[in-house]
């Protein structure tokens, strides 16, 4: 069966950068995957999907939706796809009816059959009682759920969401992460940008991480793991939000250690064997005058996988 | 009083930093201040720039009448004023008018000398008249024209009139015989068209000072204080913005919640508006007066009366944002005031001109007061003559911005 | 289709969705337009020449010909009055000015010396230019009678002196009233036409017209560039961007926005025009069809180069003062607010490369010289072509960030 989305080798450069947005990328996602792109800011990954939707040309490469190219049918592409982007873009003056009316024309939709969607899609995100207020006057939650109602008004058969869920609060997430899960169930295929792990873990069917521009890894969350092996993640909390170098660059040096980095307030490391480096830890921490407030040991993850591959953490 | 200094200063710097903003406080009125000089003649010592104006004429007279005001339309004196073209067809002639390639037409008919003087037998012509055909288009270029057209008309018929009297009379009193009428009647008529003190005879008094502008005064002298007085309340609308902005992006609540009062904040931030002001006429005017050798009686008086007007419009300024709800709305409602108060308060044209009631609104702007203190200014005034404009300002401003301080206290404790 | 009007609406709803909006779109131009226009003085009494107040404090037959000269003005309205009842009345802002022959005009003219009238004005008033002018041109041809006789007593003098001073007088007296009769009698000698091609309703420099005409285009301008802030504010709104990833084409929804603007500011132009019409009797103007297609092509040229703005500006508030500054500047080069004559003649050509001097130039052609459609098509066929050229411009420098 032909792969829903199709990104072959793409490349885009902007005009002056020393390097590439995007380098060199080339995945399929399948009809009624979830694939979620997962990387720090500035990977790459809304780069990536501006060119999937078509606001942006490829440099080199070509990607497909659904069988048309977004080099030569951008329309084509454009009609498939339902795209949820990541800061809010409703027209605020205007009421959440309003804004689905207008955005439901723009995608072709009219008369009756509008007028149902429409009504569907409020109650699909509990606005009705709202509709007739002011989109200004809506809370953030509540706006991003309208934006996401906005993107799927016409039932796209595939829908692009980027980093849907930053700076919201834990029930909108919630409730968010939950919409993607029963769309992907009636068969929608999600393109989704994060730099959330859990999210990525939870929602996806694959996954492929992202750094400057190029894909690191794709695969299975378990295929993702196995490449770290059977390392664990030490996280240590550091008392204070200074986490000095010298103490990373001392634990990376340490037998026991392959791979160690620093948050605010954190050390993340990644050990064969948490029980024999632990000890090692905890005294170069001690050398370095540093106080450690909690130790937290976990099984491999894909902030893990990240760190294996880069030698960064995720939430950089 | 430092952390209104504070306030004040770092808000000056970031709308200096803002280029686009600069352009507007700036390019705009200079550039307005240009166009308007060309206009009225600023760049030609106060006339206005009308020169060569474009005008047709077709003489078809043979006689000396036409000849002489064909000539007096190329006289030396009238140079650089007409620019005067001349045809055969007067068809073509009202044709060139109806296209605005000429401001007037004038179509002396043939015959007209005859109709006038007399010929060797004593008889004069059926009469015929020299036909001006105005350009609506062009009201003052062919305005001028026929004020010269009928000065000559009137030349003309001063001459004809006072023939026909002096020499009627002479017969009539046996001081002439009949048959020496056509000889002596065109000396007569001649002397009499050429001496100009009979068109003075009667001299008008009046004590309209308004309508003629003296002499030595310069228009841009009141042109570019006029725009920058008008882009001024473009910037004191800025300043509400800001003022609104910080306060919808919370900077202000920060600011708040720092150990300084309401009114410091308020009162800082307001500053930072009036410096703006200040900043902005300061560098309008010294730009305007070198570049357009403007001449201000006291710079002393010029200071002050900066301070003043900038003063006057921060107030409304204050106004503006205790009233308006965001950053947004300031932006429309601060545009609308900034064009209205040009307009009523004579940046466009002087208020004396327009009706009652537009110069009973306009001494509520900021701009009236500037203006009748610039005004004053460039007639060679000192600081004692602008005592009046610039109290009033000072009064504006800081009541504006009491009322304002009110407004935000009660919309501060609604707010709770 | 449906697109483009979807388009069209959303704006107009993002538009007045700010309650101010309303200012500019009609509060702002109807107040102006009534403050100015009624410093006109239209219709009225019906009788369009100005009042002036007279005060013949001489008595003398020169006197009463000045008076007499006035009363036969086109452009005052002479009325007598006492010195103090003159005064108050021009106090009272009656009438404009009050003319004063003093005692003893008369007697001056007659002795061959210089006489001297008062004039007494309200300040500022801008009809004491023309009351004054008329006041010259009587002065002048009352002068030219009182030369004539005084002349003529000379010239008698210098052949055969008069006998006695009363014979003197009466020859002068008789001069005078020869002169003025003989004056009557001359024939026009100059006839003042104005080229317009109706016959009549028009006036021949309608100063309100200018003035309206001025305005509208001054008032519809703006806010058209102003479209330039709708798109920045779309811009920073993120709902740009997201216009562009629908399936709508670009160009499709430039054209949604300015058919849309386009047709609210004829709205305005359409209140505007018929508010100026009834309230002042502003003549517009014998051919409607050329009006409203000038206005059509003017507005669609300022919409386009509104929306070629738009991929200039990156914030509302620059877009915003942007259009202010420039509208203001284009409408003063373009003749709204002065007629261009008087720039300088390379000025004169310099400003055809703006829409707004075409715009006027047709406007004027049309209010004042009576000009029709076709007379019009050259100016609104340049007004298609801005159109053309900006919209053209705007769809390729098209960002949506």
């Amino acid at each position: 069966m032909p792969a829903m989305i199709e990104v072959s080798d793409l490349v885009k450069r902007y005009p002056g950068a020393p390097s590439p947005a995007v380098d060199g990328v080339s995945f399929r996602v399948e009809q009624g995957e979830v694939f979620s792109l997962l990387g720090p800011n500035g990977a790459g990954k809304t780069t990536t999907l501006a060119v999937l939707s078509c606001l942006l040309a490829p440099t080199t490469g070509d990607a497909r939706v659904g069988g048309h190219s977004v080099r030569t049918d951008p329309m084509g592409v454009k009609r498939l796809l339902g795209v949820v982007p990541q800061e809010v873009a409703l027209y605020l003056p205007l009421t959440a009816a309003e804004n689905l009316n207008f955005w439901g024309k723009m995608y072709g939709l009219g008369g009756a059959d509008l007028k149902q969607r429409v009504a569907e899609a409020l109650d699909q995100v509990g606005l009705r009682d709202r509709a007739g207020e002011r989109v200004e006057t809506y809370s953030g939650g509540m706006r991003r759920r309208l934006n996401i109602a906005v993107g799927l008004l016409h039932h796209p058969s595939t829908v692009f969401m980027d980093e849907p869920t930053v700076g919201i609060d834990p029930q909108s997430r919630r409730s968010i992460l939950d919409t993607v899960k029963t769309l992907n169930q009636q068969g929608m295929t999600v393109l989704y940008t994060t730099h959330y792990m859990e999210e990525a873990q939870e929602l996806s069917h694959r996954i492929g991480v992202i750094d400057h521009g190029k894909l690191i890894a794709l695969g299975t969350l378990d295929e993702l793991t196995r490449l770290v092996g059977q390392e664990d993640v030490i996280e240590l909390k550091i008392a204070g939000e200074h986490v000095p170098s010298e103490l990373i660059e001392a634990l990376r040096r340490l037998p026991d250690v392959s791979q160690a980095s620093a948050e605010d307030g954190a050390v993340r490391l990644l050990v064969p064997d948490a029980n024999r480096a632990l000890a090692d830890v905890v005294a170069a921490a001690g050398a370095h005058g540093v106080r450690i407030a909690g130790v937290a040991v976990q099984e491999p993850n894909l902030e893990a996988v990240f760190l294996h591959l880069t030698g960064r953490a995720l939430r950089d | 009083m430092r952390k209104l200094w504070a306030i004040g200063r770092k808000d000056l710097i970031v709308l200096f930093r803002d280029r686009a903003a600069l352009i507007l406080m700036l390019a705009a009125p200079l550039a307005l201040t240009v166009g308007l000089g060309l206009v009225t003649g600023g760049f030609s010592g106060g006339q206005t720039g009308l020169r060569d104006i474009p005008l047709v004429v077709v003489n078809l007279d043979q006689g000396p009448l036409g000849a002489g005001l064909t000539d007096l339309l190329q006289d030396d004196d009238l140079q650089s004023l007409l620019e005067p073209a001349f045809l055969d067809d007067p068809a073509e002639a009202r044709r060139q008018v109806e296209e605005d390639a000429a401001a007037a037409a004038i179509l002396i008919p043939q015959g007209f000398s005859a109709g006038v003087l007399p010929d060797a037998g004593g008889a004069v012509g059926p009469p015929a008249a020299i036909e001006l055909i105005q350009n609506p288009g062009r009201p003052t270029g062919s305005a001028i024209v026929a004020s010269i057209v009928s000065g000559y008309v009137l030349r003309l018929q001063a001459g004809e009139v006072g023939a026909q009297v002096v020499v009627s009379q002479l017969v009539a009193s046996g001081r002439m015989l009949r048959q020496q009428i056509p000889v002596e009647a065109p000396a007569i008529g001649r002397r009499l068209a050429g001496n100009a003190s009979n068109f003075s005879l009667i001299q008008i008094e009046s004590d309209v000072a308004a309508a003629e502008a003296p002499a030595s005064f310069n228009p841009l002298a009141y042109i570019a204080p006029a725009m920058a007085l008008l882009f001024l309340m473009y910037t004191v609308g800025m300043g509400a913005r800001s003022l609104l902005l910080e306060h919808e992006q919370g900077t202000l609540a920060r600011l708040r919640a720092s150990p300084t009062s309401e009114s410091q904040v308020l009162g800082g931030k307001l500053f930072g508006t009036f410096l703006t002001g200040v900043a902005q006429l300061a560098i309008l005017i010294t730009a305007t007066t070198l570049f357009f050798r403007l001449e201000w009686g006291s710079p002393l008086g010029l200071a002050a009366l900066i301070l003043a007007a900038s003063a006057g419009a921060t107030g409304w300024g204050a106004v503006l944002a205790a009233v308006t709800r965001s950053p947004s709305q300031v932006g429309s409602i601060g545009a609308a005031l900034m064009l209205s108060f040009g307009i009523l308060g004579g940046s466009f044209f002087s208020v004396e001109l327009g009706p009652p009631l537009l110069q009973a609104l306009a001494r509520l702007t900021p701009n009236y007061w500037g203006l009748q203190g610039f005004t004053a200014l460039a007639s060679g005034g000192t600081l004692a003559d602008l005592a009046g404009p610039i109290a009033v300002l000072w009064f504006m401003g800081l009541a504006l911005f009491l009322a304002a301080v009110l407004v935000f206290r009660r919309r501060g404790a609604a707010r709770g | 289709m449906k697109a483009l009007l979807a388009i069209a609406r959303k704006d107009l709803l993002l538009r007045f969705s700010s309650r101010s909006e309303w200012l500019f779109f009609l509060i702002l131009p109807l107040a102006f337009t009534a403050i100015l226009g009624g410093g006109f003085n239209f219709g009225g009494d019906g009788d369009p020449r100005l009042p002036l107040f007279v005060v013949d404090e001489d008595g003398s037959g020169l006197s009463a010909a000045l008076l007499a000269d006035l009363g036969r003005s086109s452009t005052v309205q002479a009325h007598e009055r006492s010195r103090a009842e003159a005064e108050a009345g021009v106090e009272d802002d009656e009438a404009a000015a009050a003319l004063i022959v003093p005692a003893g005009f008369g007697a001056s003219l007659a002795a061959g010396e210089q006489a001297r009238i008062v004039l007494i004005s309200a300040p500022g008033d801008i009809d004491v230019l023309a009351i004054g002018q008329a006041v010259r041109e009587s002065a002048a041809r009352v002068g030219v009678a009182v030369a004539a006789a005084r002349v003529s007593r000379e010239e008698a003098e210098a052949r055969r002196p008069f006998s006695s001073p009363s014979e003197r007088q009466v020859y002068f007296e008789e001069g005078l009233r020869l002169a003025q009769e003989t004056a009557d009698n001359t024939p026009q000698r100059l006839k003042v036409t104005s080229a317009t091609q109706a016959d009549r309703g028009l006036a021949d420099y309608s100063q309100p017209a200018q003035a309206s005409a001025g305005g509208i285009v001054t008032w519809v301008f703006i806010p058209l560039l102003g479209i330039s802030a709708l798109f920045a504010y779309e811009r920073s709104g993120g709902t740009l961007r997201r216009l562009v990833t629908t399936p709508v084409a670009r160009s499709t929804f430039l054209l949604g926005t300015i058919g849309g603007q386009s047709l609210t500011a004829l709205a305005q132009i359409a209140l505007l025009v018929v508010f100026a019409a009834a309230v002042f009797q502003v003549p517009w103007g014998r051919s409607p069809v050329a009006l409203v297609v000038i206005m059509v092509t003017f507005v669609l040229s300022s919409a386009a180069l509104g929306t070629a703005l738009g991929a200039l500006v990156r914030t509302e508030a620059q877009a915003s003062g942007l259009s202010i500054m420039l509208g203001m500047v284009l409408s003063l080069l373009g003749g709204c607010w002065y007629p261009i004559e008087l720039f300088p003649s390379a000025v004169q050509a310099a400003v055809h490369l703006l829409p707004t001097t075409w715009a006027m130039q047709a406007m004027t052609d049309i209010t004042m010289r009576g000009q029709d459609l076709a007379q019009v098509l050259p100016e609104a066929g340049v007004l298609l072509g801005f159109a053309v050229a900006f919209f053209v411009l705007g769809v390729a420098r098209f960002r949506y960030e």
